[in-house]
């Protein structure tokens, strides 16, 4: 859609002439962001990859990751009458137990839409009656905006302001993917937003400890397919390691100062991923220091374990076992007008890309 | 093995009017069907789909029926009152119909400042002036103050035929080409912009009345069928004429025409400007026999300047969309399920 589509097109064809020159082997490729998945299924890139390389979507929405316990705590509180939710449009409509934001919105509860969490601040200072709820998801991308604004919340004496932090991090959830046999996964596309915060060394044991050579790689389409050519030199060469496609963004050190920011506020802890179960020191809490603006605290949050929805396969789509297809409610009782689960409402969920696209090529000519 | 019991009772429960029935995709279709099937036709169409932008009441006279509420009321490139008529008399003028009356109802929230609300009426007095279109009934209801968001205005516009043709998706065949009149999304990417305070000084709404540009090719045979882009944008309109015809739709990413500013509007909010609102851009397919006549026709209007063809209607893939992507790729271009809201990152 702009004046560059030619030379787009011609270095499209140049890299995937070089990614099946090089390739010899079937193998499967993780993306492990989102943004990745809706951006391959956008620009149709498994139309053009050679058929031996078979991309899986991994747990890189942080809608879809969100335990199903976590939403219904969050739902309770937004029935609360004085609380005011705020999100990101993302979390609006995934079901939890017996409802959703949306449907809250619907009966009249004052649910908003925010796009920075800064917004939160103003909402808070202008209805000084209302108690603000942060309803905060989102991995290393979003964590230190939240950290920015509840520093300026602490700051500035807020007390009507609290945040749910369900952020999470992205290194243990590759670790926790790394060392499941019962994953094969023979590289991994790494986020390049997440990694223009985090730099590459949280990456490193990736190819070191389990083997698996790893790429930092952006969202246009020829970065990503530089980034799959990266990792199929590096199979075919039998030498793992960490490379980045996406040099122009992130610096290897990371943003400094946003690290800082999610230091001073965050510890890690322990947080349970839908459909993967806990994982060792993969959450942000709140530090003891800003517990006042913590909700979990201020609201006496309590999260019960909850069976996810019954046949919903969403935690199996999240680590690669299976595609959205293989899904018995796909398409037949799943669908993005009517989700069971969190893979099929969030736009970036890999079930809901694969509705959206019908798949991409698999459907093309039937 | 699960429950049926249980997944339909969370399918039930899913089951209230949300935004996303208000989106113009997979739900709204849902929701005027629910609505359609309870009614005596009083259609005249030969038209053979519900899905036209209006509908023949006799031989030659036409009607369309829409409602308008907007935030902000006000936008780069118009505002609410515009909005109204724009909407209405492009309805009728994508099937070659001559925009003549209208019937306006406007619900009024109390509290209004009476300025304000001149200033729309005097917009859309304005649009109607230059369509020569008169205002031929009416009705006012003022509401207690927050029992609605403003102000709602619903346009009826009817007219009368000036293509002896009646274009519809029903004449589309292989081998016609598919252009849009002008750059996508502009209005969508405008008010997304505005609602989520991106603060963009160079974007602005393509709200336009395109009878002006129309009137002109009303007598060619070569034009097959005519959409108006709105609520889910150029991605619904595509995916309709596949389904409604049967046949297959091939389009290139590349042709299609769309601005920097929406393209970032769209980047930094997660949309996809295929399924962003247009307001004063249509969608044309025609025999590609009167390709020059019609393009250079439409091309002398302002709004239609830009004017591309993106691509052509084929006999394989029946009842889908394809686009090849800009990288070399093919996307299937399905129709949208529900509200497009901003993603998280």
């Amino acid at each position: 859609m702009n004046h560059s589509s030619d030379s787009r097109s011609e270095k499209g064809s140049i890299l995937v002439r070089a990614i099946t020159r090089a390739s010899s082997q079937n193998i499967n490729l993780m993306e492990v962001c989102g943004t990745h998945t809706v951006s391959i299924f956008r620009h149709g890139l498994r139309t053009i990859i050679p058929e031996n390389i078979k991309m899986i979507s991994g747990p890189g929405c942080p809608v879809c990751v969100t335990d199903q316990g976590d939403i219904d705590a969050a739902l309770e509180l937004a029935e609360e009458d004085m609380v005011t939710m705020a999100t990101y449009g993302d979390m609006l409509r995934v079901p939890g137990t017996s409802t959703s934001l949306a449907d809250l919105k619907a009966r009249g509860r004052d649910i908003r839409i925010i796009t920075s969490a800064s917004q939160c601040i103003e909402i808070a200072e202008k209805d000084p009656q209302k108690e603000i709820v942060f309803f905060s998801v989102g991995f290393e991308t979003t964590a230190p905006a939240t950290a920015s604004m509840l520093l300026e919340a602490q700051k500035k004496g807020l007390e009507n302001l609290s945040v749910i932090s369900l952020h999470k991090r992205t290194p243990p959830v590759l670790e926790t993917l790394a060392s499941d046999p019962g994953i094969k996964i023979d590289g991994f596309i790494l986020p390049g937003h997440v990694s223009v915060i985090l730099g590459h060394d949280p990456y490193r044991s990736i190819p070191e400890r389990y083997g698996i050579p790893s790429c930092i790689t952006g969202f246009e389409p020829e970065d990503i397919l530089s980034g799959i050519f990266s990792i199929v030199r590096q199979i075919e060469e039998g030498k793992p390691r960490l490379t980045s496609v996406y040099g122009r963004v992130v610096k290897k050190e990371g943003n400094i100062k946003a690290k800082e920011l999610m230091a001073e506020v965050f510890e890690y802890c322990d947080a349970r991923w839908r459909g993967i179960g806990e994982i060792k020191s993969s959450g942000l809490a709140i530090k003891e220091k800003y517990r006042k603006l913590d909700a979990q605290y201020k609201w006496n949050l309590k999260t019960k374990e909850v069976e996810p929805p019954a046949g919903c396969r969403c935690g199996d789509v999240l680590s690669g076992r299976i595609t959205p297809p293989e899904c018995p409610l796909f398409r037949t009782i799943c669908t993005p007008s009517s989700p069971v689960g969190p893979c099929m409402v969030s736009s970036e969920g890999s079930c809901s890309a694969y509705y959206r696209f019908r798949g991409g090529a698999e459907s093309w000519n039937r | 093995m699960f429950s049926l019991l249980q997944i339909s009772g969370r399918c039930r429960k899913l089951e209230q009017i949300t935004l996303g029935h208000g989106s113009g995709g997979r739900l709204t279709e849902q929701l005027i069907k629910n609505i359609t099937e309870l009614f005596p036709s009083g259609r005249k169409d030969p038209s053979v789909s519900d899905l036209e932008d209006c509908t023949f009441l006799s031989n030659d006279i036409a009607v369309t029926i829409d409602s308008f509420t907007v935030s902000p009321r006000i936008f780069p490139g118009g505002n609410i009152g515009k909005l109204a008529v724009c909407g209405s008399t492009n309805d009728l003028a994508v099937r070659g119909v001559r925009p003549e009356w209208l019937v306006m109802s406007v619900v009024i929230e109390e509290g209004m400042d009476m300025e304000e609300f001149n200033g729309y009426m005097e917009s859309a007095a304005a649009v109607c002036r230059d369509l020569g279109v008169k205002l031929s009934a009416g009705d006012t209801k003022v509401v207690p103050r927050n029992s609605l968001d403003g102000l709602f205005i619903t346009t009826c516009a009817l007219g009368t035929a000036d293509t002896p043709f009646y274009w519809g998706m029903n004449n589309i065949k292989p081998g016609d080409r598919i252009a849009v009149t002008r750059s996508i999304g502009a209005h969508g990417a405008t008010i997304g912009a505005a609602r989520y305070d991106l603060g963009s000084k160079t974007l602005s709404s393509d709200c336009a009345a395109l009878w002006p540009a129309i009137k002109e090719i009303t007598k060619d045979r070569s034009v097959r069928a005519m959409r108006d882009c709105t609520r889910g944008g150029l991605g619904t309109v595509l995916c309709e004429w596949a389904e409604g015809t049967d046949l297959g739709i091939e389009i290139e990413e590349k042709e299609i025409p769309i601005s920097s500013e929406v393209i970032s509007v769209c980047d930094v909010l997660g949309f996809d400007p295929l399924y962003l609102a247009c307001e004063g851009c249509a969608a044309i397919v025609f025999d590609p026999e009167g390709e020059d006549r019609i393009l250079s026709a439409l091309a002398r209007h302002k709004d239609c300047s830009e004017i591309k063809i993106i691509g052509e209607v084929v006999d394989e893939h029946k009842k889908m969309v394809g686009m090849k992507t800009d990288i070399g790729g093919m996307r299937v271009i399905d129709m949208p399920v529900a509200e497009m809201l901003p993603r998280i990152c």
